[in-house]
């Protein structure tokens, strides 16, 4: 069979990195493709030379036989490729229809419009058709702003389904959902693929393509390292043909001394951006010598809750105490002072300033240790041996202290601002993702630095949205849901299909542990 | 262009390249600036020649220079505070015009009865001369990071619009509570006392360069040395990292403010108490912006604000020259001043993008196969 | 106080020169809304306006005709934005520094064309303007008649204008590009529209609408070019665009307010009321602090305002 897509020796290069080193792929019509690989193995790069978002250095794109350029977005629309990218690309303002519709006109028009007028009316009819069709229940009038996750990706694939797209391709589309909503979308794909067109899922997660693939390609350093059937292969094969070389999987945990209570929070009420309650009542204590991890899939609350705990976003009701004392309306300073540091998810954004230096960056929350007697002037000199010893200590890569923060690759980025947090000597240390977008190696090195804090009696309080961190690490998981918590579970309870149910919003079989 | 140039990998972003298209761009922009002489029959190379001769040539030129630098110098002082903070404040127009009336009331209430003297010993005058001004200027622009971060306002479009309300403050106050008789909307003038003493004899050069090295010496000081300044640094490059790290983002973005606006202010104190010794209508004359420009050209350097702000006095005070002269309108400094910065800005183009050649990637890639 | 025929002459004289004031500012915040719309906050419609008047008055005192006048504003509103648009959208520069030394640009230009077509010396010269239509009927209309239906064709022009952009903007396919370019360019970019092209596009109209602003001013108001002119109407003009919150129609229905505002100062001081005139000049401009300052509530702007956008 010709294949539908096949893309040869494709390269791709960036300001330092060479992020497609001659990467193929053919993905033959009514298959669901698999391109399987770690985080900055190059597989959205290559997709996005597939849909024209990216100029490939070398190589081609055939369809059906024949090789094509992209010249743009719109040329590989217009050839029916679709794409849906892992942080959708939706318009929040604009209504479902409004949505689906843009960009259609020119030589994209697919129904007849008057004089670039348009016509939301027909497009809704035809969107409603649709979405019975494949089962795919939107609103057509409701603004993205307002739907869930879950619906803005039936949005997505609408939007695909509306171009008539024979070659569909979803980036990292389980991110965001939970196991349950995960099937349902796995079920779409497999049904989409019976009616003829191709599918590609990029993804990291092995057990999804064990469900739905037809066959994988692999991605290596930029390379594609291999193309298998699903049914020659195994998850062990794949995860080696993945990293490289037999993954870790699980991590050796010394004994749990839990200590006294640090910190405790009753009937915590937080709102998020819109002003829409996003944590309904929380009550959590974390005590020292523990990990407490907070699982849930992203958008359900742990965000604000962790922000709250900080400092940085009001507490609209409830209570935060630590280690006795109030801190609910304290200022991000006063959390620091009472021995609460912070690893907050964006590393970029705002667990550094990239224009900095590491040595700036280094001292950046704890300013008042590195100034002159009077705490007027800032004492460079040390300032420059802690960012010398913070570098060292945590193995930070770079070429110098005077080195732009912001030019240090993710884990290397994640090790210096963890280091600067453990260097404080906190008693209890929030983590929020600590280890997305890394790769495998930075990965065991952030996990064994959190045992390490724990090991020493430092409490930590851990969110991840990686089910398989949060069994690793974790003494106690919470789950979380639409901000409040399903259900405690040991982590050595937490199967798949129990925790699953939990972030989908079912409290499970909670098990109450009884703790000192 | 899209055809014609492509994305540079990674931008030219030594210091020589930045150095180089800095300079090129201030070529570049006289070199326009030159046809600008033409249709007044002025031949380019002579006008540049005495336009830099009356400004730098002479003792005297040199020492309107130094007048004319010393607000620009603080204006750009000025920004500097406040971009860096990431405080987008263009109001000092507005500083500058409430600055000189703060000025001019200090020395006109600092008269004795019998309109000999001040009241205060010079030791005492001039710190609460100082004083009074920045805080006019300091209150002024405070308002405006009060209402940015109390209440979330457009700080871009508060100042620009403050600074209209300012000047229509001071016409009313010329021309009404502190007219003096006589036909002309303008104060008394001062008490000599109150002057800038000439610090260059046989010229008009005033103590007015003084403060604003003084204050550029400050805030270089405040940028790279202080803590506080650390942190203003930070609120400016990411108020969310700065809010993280236990920087309280508001009352930064407020002493920012202030700060901008005492400094604005101090501007309009040098030209009021320096060169006019009263305060009349229509002081700041662009000054408030082209110190902005100035700033931006120093690439919000508090130490290199200095020469820069010598070269764009120069400009300004030789332009005025060649009118007197020439009949060229000096209108055109205008031109040079902000043609400078666009090219310096433009000149970005090149840093990031690159002549298109001829594609020899899919040639490599057909040789390997 | 006063009687009511005093006060009827009052109310038409000032609401009749709020409206004539409103026009340049509605005509240069349509563009504005264009822009932002898109993602670029121009502040160098300020410039551009005096470029615009500037245009208006070199074609009309060489050709004689105003019409061919309101041609050049358009023209030097649009050629002048050009290069606004390739710095703001392709060289990706921060877009108020851009404007703002723009405008300074913009000044000295037009200070010094001005001064060499015409001579340093000399009075300038008086051109032909734009005359006031009497719309038959309506502008018989007690009080309406001379507020609404008496004013300069150019009046009855913007006000169409005004439809047709927000019809444009919220019913076309051209106007959801903007809306998606401005709100989230790259979703916009992966939908097939470019980002580039219709943000160099919406520059270049609030540039005709900040050029057709400035021969507004010289060609329906005043009759003559001063490099003094503009005083702040373009910044004024970006205030009643947040005021407006993006829409033309409320922006025109802000640009009425602020015509007015600034009208009461001519009219209070016509029917010679004691209130100190600079006070009064500077109502406008307090009106607009208060408007942006965040005090009466916040809209929400376009979501990628101020931010370049990068492709590939």
């Amino acid at each position: 069979m010709l294949p539908a897509v096949e893309l040869r020796g494709i390269v791709k290069r960036f300001a330092n990195v060479l992020a497609n080193d001659h990467a193929s792929l053919s993905v033959l019509p009514g298959e669901v493709h698999a391109l399987l690989g770690e985080n900055g193995a190059g597989k959205s790069t290559l997709m996005q030379v597939l849909y024209g978002s990216y100029h490939a250095d070398g190589g081609e794109i055939l369809l059906d036989g024949s090789p094509v350029h992209f010249a743009n977005q719109r040329a590989a629309i217009h050839a029916g490729i679709g794409m849906i990218h892992q942080d959708f690309m939706l318009v929040r303002p604009f209504t479902v229809a409004e949505n689906v519709v843009l960009g259609l006109d020119g030589e994209l028009q697919l129904y007849e419009e008057k004089r670039g007028i348009l016509d939301l009316a027909g497009a809704s009819r035809r969107i409603e058709e649709l979405s019975t069709h494949h089962g795919l229940q939107v609103d057509a009038g409701a603004r993205i702003e307002h739907l869930p996750v879950g619906v803005q990706q039936r949005v997505e694939i609408l939007k695909l389904l509306y171009r008539n797209a024979r070659i569909l391709i979803l980036d990292e589309p389980t991110a965001v959902l939970t196991p349950q909503e995960t099937a349902k979308l796995l079920e779409t794909l497999r049904s989409l693929a019976a009616e003829g067109r191709s599918i590609i899922i990029v993804t990291h997660k092995l057990h999804e393509i064990i469900e739905v693939a037809d066959r994988v390609t692999i991605m290596r350093d930029g390379k594609t390292v291999a193309t298998v059937a699903k049914e020659d292969t195994t998850e062990a094969e794949l995860a080696r043909l993945m990293v490289g070389r037999d993954v870790l999987l699980r991590v050796r945990k010394s004994p749990l001394k839990r200590g006294a209570t640090l910190l405790t929070t009753q009937g915590l009420k937080v709102n998020d951006d819109r002003g829409e309650e996003a944590v309904s009542g929380i009550d959590l204590s974390v005590n020292a010598g523990e990990i407490v991890g907070i699982a849930g899939v992203d958008g359900n609350g742990q965000s604000q809750l962790v922000e709250a705990l900080a400092g940085l976003r009001p507490v609209m009701g409830g209570q935060i105490s630590m280690e006795g004392t109030d801190i609910t309306h304290g200022t991000p300073a006063c959390r620091k002072a009472c021995g609460i540091a912070y690893v907050p998810a964006d590393r970029r954004g705002v667990g550094s300033v990239g224009t900095l230096s590491i040595e700036d960056n280094s001292v950046l929350c704890n300013l008042g240790a590195f100034t002159g007697k009077f705490g007027v002037f800032r004492d460079r000199a040390r300032s420059r041996s802690h960012a010398r010893d913070l570098v060292a200590r945590f193995g930070v890569k770079a070429p110098d202290i005077r080195f732009p923060a912001g030019k240090l690759s993710g884990g290397n980025l994640q090790k210096m601002i963890l280091g600067r947090e453990i260097m404080q000597q906190p008693k209890l240390l929030i983590v929020e993702q600590p280890t997305r977008g890394l790769d495998v190696g930075a990965i065991e090195g952030v996990w064994a630095e959190l045992l390490k804090v724990r090991d020493s009696g430092q409490g930590i309080l851990l969110v991840s949205a990686e089910l398989e961190e949060i069994r690793n690490l974790a003494d106690r998981i919470l789950v979380i849901f639409e901000g409040r918590f399903m259900g405690e579970l040991r982590p050595e309870d937490a199967d798949d299909e129990t925790i699953g149910l939990m972030m989908a919003g079912r409290s499970g079989k909670t098990r109450t542990m009884t703790h000192v | 262009m899209f055809n014609l140039f492509e994305r540079r990998l990674a931008p030219l972003d030594s210091p020589s390249v930045v150095i180089a298209s800095t300079l090129g761009s201030i070529v570049l922009a006289l070199a326009i600036g030159a046809f600008l002489f033409i249709p007044f029959g002025t031949n380019p190379l002579l006008a540049y020649f005495s336009l830099f001769e009356s400004s730098l040539g002479s003792l005297r030129g040199f020492g309107m220079t130094l007048n004319r630098a010393a607000p620009l110098i603080l204006v750009a002082l000025g920004t500097c505070v406040a971009w860096r903070a990431g405080f987008g404040f263009l109001g000092f127009e507005g500083c500058m015009t409430i600055g000189a009336a703060a000025a001019a009331w200090f020395a006109l209430v600092g008269v004795s009865e019998d309109g000999q003297g001040i009241l205060l010993p010079a030791l005492l005058f001039w710190p609460a001369m100082l004083a009074v001004a920045f805080a006019a200027g300091g209150i002024w622009a405070g308002s405006v990071g009060v209402l940015r971060t109390r209440y979330g306002g457009n700080e871009v479009l508060i100042s620009l619009m403050m600074n209209y309300v300012a000047i229509f403050l001071v016409q009313y106050l010329v021309s009404g509570p502190m007219r003096a008789s006589g036909s002309l909307p303008q104060t008394d003038r001062f008490p000599t006392e109150s002057w800038l003493a000439t610090i260059i004899p046989g010229t008009r050069a005033h103590a007015g360069i003084l403060i604003a090295v003084g204050a550029a010496f400050l805030v270089w000081l405040l940028i790279s040395r202080m803590r506080v300044g650390f942190e203003l640094v930070v609120t400016g490059l990411s108020p969310l990292a700065a809010r993280y790290s236990g920087i309280d983002v508001g009352r930064r973005y407020l002493l920012a403010a202030v700060g901008a606006g005492g400094l604005g202010a101090l501007a309009g104190l040098v030209e009021v108490l320096g060169t006019q010794h009263r305060l009349m209508d229509g002081l700041s004359g662009g000054l408030g912006f082209i110190g902005i420009v100035v700033a931006l050209l120093a690439k919000l350097n508090p130490l290199l604000i200095v020469p820069v702000a010598l070269l764009y006095a120069a400009l300004s005070v030789g332009a005025d020259a060649l009118q007197r002269s020439t009949g060229v309108p000096s209108s055109i400094i205008f031109i040079l001043q902000s043609l400078i910065v666009l090219f310096v800005m433009a000149s970005d183009f090149i840093r990031y993008w690159r002549p298109r050649l001829p594609r020899f990637g899919a040639a490599i890639v057909q040789e390997e196969r | 106080m006063f009687d009511d025929f005093a006060f009827s002459a009052f109310v038409v004289t000032w609401l009749a020169a709020g409206i004539r004031l409103a026009g340049p500012l509605l005509l240069a915040a349509l563009g504005e809304i264009y822009a932002e719309r898109s993602g670029v906050l121009n502040v160098g419609i300020e410039g551009t306006i005096l470029l615009g008047a500037l245009g208006a008055y070199l074609v009309t005192y060489a050709t004689g005709s105003p019409w061919l006048g309101v041609f050049g504003a358009v023209a030097a509103g649009v050629i002048s934005n050009l290069f606004l648009a390739w710095m703001y959208v392709t060289v990706m520069a921060n877009q108020v520094v851009v404007g703002v030394v723009f405008n300074i640009f913009a000044l000295g230009l037009a200070s010094y064309f001005y001064r060499i077509v015409l001579g340093t010396s000399g009075n300038p010269e008086l051109i032909p303007m734009i005359g006031s239509i009497s719309i038959p009927g309506l502008s018989d209309l007690p009080i309406l008649g001379p507020i609404l239906f008496s004013q300069s064709a150019l009046f009855y022009v913007s006000i169409v204008i005004v439809l047709i952009a927000e019809f444009v903007l919220l019913r076309t396919r051209f106007g959801l590009n903007v809306r998606a370019v401005g709100e989230n360019p790259r979703a916009a970019a992966n939908a097939g529209i470019s980002v580039v092209g219709i943000r160099y596009i919406c520059v270049l109209l609030s540039g005709a609408g900040a050029g057709a602003a400035g021969g507004y001013l010289v060609l329906a108001q005043i009759g003559l070019f001063r490099d003094t002119m503009v005083v702040g109407q373009g910044f004024i003009a970006l205030a009643i665009v947040i005021f407006g919150r993006w829409r033309p129609i409320y922006a025109a229905l802000a640009a009425f307010a602020f015509g007015a505002t600034d009208a009461l100062q001519l009219s209070l001081q016509l029917f010679s009321f004691d209130v100190a005139p600079q006070l009064l000049l500077s109502l406008p401009y307090v009106f607009t602090v208060i408007a942006v300052s965040g005090l009466i509530g916040k809209t929400a702007q376009p979501a990628a305002l101020m931010e370049p956008y990068r492709d590939r």
